[in-house]
């Protein structure tokens, strides 16, 4: 569970970690919109030049990015066999007696995979270089406009922020409560269906009782201190635009740009 | 059939950014049947190192012995189950591991892991819930409806269900009132004396390690910095000193005593025998 790094936020000095959190939303947001416009091969390739060098950039191994996307894998084999199954146009690939694989269920299926590639690695060069903290000041500020249309900006932002906050906790807690029914002869990965589901309740109940009450004591204690959603706030940082800012922007604008064109032109 | 560290190390998220070595080639050799404390700062290493005793952590070099079993780093560990039915380890605030609608399902639920039938199971919950103190009233209540205090007892008696050889205790009094304390320590001594089980504690509590236990484990930055017998331990204060420890209220006293004039014995580690080694040394001199 340690190893798990989805989301994970990695402290090292580059200009992307330095970036105004507000900018790199905004830029992931158009990098991913230009992630859904069909461009074909060469739009792929051009975005993936982009993402793969931003990765670099942001000081992030290669191996880090890999290991983000593994989670996904499953549910990309998943996508392949309802594929094979559901789509039945273009050439036939492979044929077993009366089953069989179209060229486009894999050409569909790689399609996706791409893309879902490219989205984990833009969103893990957001989540990696900006600490979790810098992010929601980001989304409350960004949210902002939306207040006069009844958005509770600073809300939802405080409800991010806990959440994210106790996202490592509770894997901890997990950790921990996993290891004492170990220690009680608790097998995760070995034993019948009874014994399995009786593993995965002995984990989960804790785990909910836990929860719960961390939730209560964090409401109290925020109630104590005087927190009342609705109220104005001042805060210690203050979020500034500096000139990268403005060129990751343009840069990004750039890149929908030109995706939308190359699509066109195709 | 004791528990010997032969040269364990571990490193927590081995080949990440995060990387971080716990443990330093650890050597030790805890003896069968004694009441071993292991005493360190916080993020000394002793959680880490209690938890190769059931085989919830691996090492990452070295091996370890405990009872019959063997656990070499880099090798596939075999057999954890029966190890773990040998080896109790109650962790941190153990509350937190009840999960059950009843207290007799919560006790059985160790027992019927390592293959005990129902039978059986209940009647080692039922001794197991006496020997925490509490009565049968409790079995068909719901853990979670005790008071603090209470859970953590029900928590321990699901790990002494199992009736296991040897017994592993995280802090096992942090938060409880000082009685509260007193009665789990005692316990644990009994389990000790009377049903000859090897029990390591790891405490903060020099009281409780000069008043149980036989042996003490000091723990430092992931390193074995002394393994001794108590009253060795406690009989060199400026030691004591250097390790930021403060010593038990009895050997305060009879140092304190001693640097105004008297001479008393630093082997004296009760009430009683420090106040009759005082009154003598008064009456000498009066």
């Amino acid at each position: 569970m340690g190893n798990f790094v989805l989301g994970k936020y990695l402290p090292y000095d580059s200009i992307i970690h330095k970036m105004d959190p507000r900018a790199k939303i905004l830029a992931m947001l158009l990098v991913l919109i230009s992630i859904f416009i069909p461009a074909g091969y060469l739009g792929y390739a051009i975005l993936a030049v982009v993402i793969v060098t931003t990765v670099l950039t942001a000081k992030l191994s290669l191996k880090f990015v890999w290991k983000s996307m593994k989670p996904m894998l499953f549910m990309l084999c998943f996508l392949l066999v309802v594929n094979i199954f559901a789509v039945k146009t273009g050439d036939v690939l492979i044929a077993f007696g009366n089953f069989e694989i179209y060229s486009d269920a894999v050409f569909n299926t790689i399609y996706i995979a791409v893309r879902l590639m490219l989205m984990i690695m833009v969103t893990t060069c957001l989540t990696a270089t900006t600490k979790p903290l810098d992010l929601t000041l980001g989304i409350e500020d960004l949210l902002k406009p939306f207040k006069k249309v009844g958005v509770p900006a600073h809300e939802i932002a405080m409800m991010i922020s806990i959440a994210l906050r106790f996202i490592p906790t509770l894997i901890e807690e997990t950790e921990r409560i996993m290891k004492a029914q170990a220690s009680r002869g608790v097998d995760l990965q070995e034993g019948k269906l009874k014994e399995k589901i009786m593993a995965i309740l002995s984990l989960i109940v804790p785990l909910f009782v836990s929860a719960f009450q961390r939730a209560e004591d964090l409401a109290n204690a925020m109630e104590a201190r005087g927190y009342a959603p609705g109220q104005r706030r001042t805060r210690y940082k203050q979020l500034r635009f500096h000139f990268r800012d403005y060129m990751l922007l343009v840069c990004s604008a750039g890149l929908v740009a030109a995706v939308a064109v190359l699509a066109l032109v195709l | 059939m004791s528990i010997e560290f032969n040269k364990v190390s571990y490193i927590y998220s081995e080949k990440t950014p995060f990387e971080y070595a716990a443990l330093h080639d650890i050597d030790l050799l805890i003896k069968e049947k004694k009441m071993t404390a292991i005493i360190g700062a916080t993020g000394s290493g002793k959680s880490t190192l209690v938890q190769h005793l059931n085989a919830l952590l691996l090492p990452s070099g070295g091996k370890l012995k405990v009872l019959d079993f063997e656990i070499v780093a880099k090798e596939k560990a075999t057999n954890l189950k029966a190890l773990r039915s040998h080896v109790g380890l109650v962790f941190q605030f153990p509350e937190y591991q009840l999960f059950e609608e009843t207290i007799m399902k919560d006790l059985c639920f160790g027992p019927k892991n390592f293959g005990a039938s129902d039978e059986e199971a209940q009647k080692k919950a039922i001794h197991a819930l006496k020997l925490v103190g509490l009565d049968e009233s409790y079995l068909e209540k719901s853990p979670l409806d005790l008071s603090g205090g209470q859970k953590r007892r029900v928590a321990i008696a699901g790990i002494l269900a199992m009736e296991p050889d040897i017994l592993v205790l995280d802090e096992p009094t942090a938060g409880l009132d000082p009685q509260g304390a007193v009665q789990m320590m005692s316990l644990f001594k009994e389990l000790n004396q009377k049903y000859a089980k090897t029990v390591l504690v790891v405490t903060h509590d020099m009281e409780h390690v000069l008043n149980y236990c036989d042996e003490v484990v000091v723990m430092k930055k992931g390193t074995i910095y002394a393994h001794t017998t108590v009253k060795e331990f406690f009989k060199d204060t400026s030691y004591l000193d250097e390790l930021h420890i403060l010593p038990p209220a009895i050997v305060r006293v009879r140092q304190m005593l001693n640097e105004r004039g008297f001479h008393l014995p630093s082997d004296c580690y009760d009430m009683k025998q420090l106040c009759s080694a005082i009154a003598k040394e008064v009456k000498h001199h009066g």
